[in-house]
């Protein structure tokens, strides 16, 4: 059902983007803990295009009739589940911004004050 | 001694009226001390602030109506402000009320007193379709927590310094005023409302209006709901 030329574009597709995954780490544009749910992606593509058999075996155990099917399905359901963790992470990242921008405000203020009341010390001197 | 009380005056995009609205509370409740929180403006509020030496906090980043109440707060807490009373910059607000609230604050040792337009019913009563949303609030306000608060979307309130203290780490970020009163009602805070007038606003457009009001009547009816299961 798959011909070996095909298994070794997709490993070969595999492996690039594992390398450029590695590279954006080495230049921390992604952070590790980010990266690791793809991965984790990778690591499951890979075995898949080693072994074909896997996946009608896994899709029969499923209970679904096409493997096609499957590879929707679960592809689907783990996009989902990296999409729910980053509205997390944004709601987490938000609210830090904001305690940041209140502290940067307040603390601007009180430096004025304190700059307006040294110089006032210095005239009286 | 007497109370140390405080103005916020959240400040997005409101050079024009900004200045207004601080003369008429040093003219009319010449016992508050006033600061103005300027919301990252885009136009020349900062500027103004600095020219006119107003006493301003600049959030370099912008938060919306929520953040920049809650800056006012955190301010009244660090600064120890006995009561601290939110006031729109816009000049729908009028400052002669203040000392008043105050004074029914202390009074009947309420936590939050609220100006409500509609224990009278004078003045500006806000266009009809956006009554009935408030009277929908005020509503479903009172059957979650049995109590009558006839103008919840009102943004002339005042509180003391438990409910500063409770608003300075937990302040809703958009539409914040139903959901706010919401909050301290679940933690049985005795909230009074005051008749007040006010005037429809001179500078600035409301926050709410078409495609908005759906997602805001959503957005708030949800707030509440989850205010009310947290314990």
């Amino acid at each position: 059902m798959m011909t070996i030329k095909l298994q070794i574009v997709i490993a070969l597709a595999i492996l690039v983007v594992f390398l450029i995954l590695v590279n954006m780490i080495r230049r921390r544009s992604l952070e590790l803990k980010y990266a690791l749910s793809w991965f984790l992606v990778l690591c499951a593509l890979f075995a898949f295009d080693c072994v074909p058999r896997l996946l009608i075996v896994v899709s029969e155990f499923l209970g679904i009739y096409a493997p096609v099917n499957m590879i929707f399905f679960l592809g689907f359901c783990f996009s989902l589940v990296i999409i729910f963790s980053l509205t997390v992470a944004l709601s987490r990242m938000s609210n830090s911004v904001r305690t940041l921008d209140q502290m940067v405000a307040l603390n601007e203020k009180r430096l004025q004050e304190l700059e307006a009341e040294l110089k006032k010390h210095q005239k009286e001197e | 001694m007497s109370d140390r009380k405080l103005v916020i005056i959240p400040a997005y995009n409101e050079s024009k009226s900004i200045i207004k609205a601080v003369e008429d509370i040093k003219e009319h409740a010449p016992g508050f001390d006033y600061v103005v929180i300027n919301d990252c403006s885009t136009d020349d509020t900062l500027k103004v602030c600095q020219e006119r030496g107003l006493n301003y906090v600049h959030l370099p980043v912008n938060l919306g109506i929520g953040g920049a109440v809650q800056t006012g707060y955190l301010y009244g807490c660090q600064y120890g402000y006995d009561l601290a009373v939110q006031f729109d910059g816009d000049g729908q607000h009028d400052a002669a009320y203040l000392e008043m609230m105050a004074k029914t604050l202390k009074e009947t040792d309420s936590d939050m007193v609220i100006g409500s337009r509609f224990i009278e019913r004078e003045g500006f009563q806000s266009s009809g379709i956006r009554r009935v949303g408030i009277k929908y609030f005020s509503a479903l306000l009172w059957v979650l927590t049995g109590k009558k608060v006839t103008d919840p979307t009102s943004g002339m309130r005042m509180v003391n310094r438990d409910v500063m203290r409770i608003y300075a780490d937990n302040y809703p970020k958009d539409y914040p005023e139903p959901e706010s009163v919401m909050a301290i009602l679940r933690m049985r805070k005795k909230v009074t409302e005051v008749p007040v007038v006010m005037k429809k606003r001179e500078e600035g457009i409301s926050s709410i209006g078409g495609v908005k009001s759906v997602y805001y009547m959503i957005k708030v009816t949800l707030a509440i709901l989850m205010e009310r299961l947290r314990r």
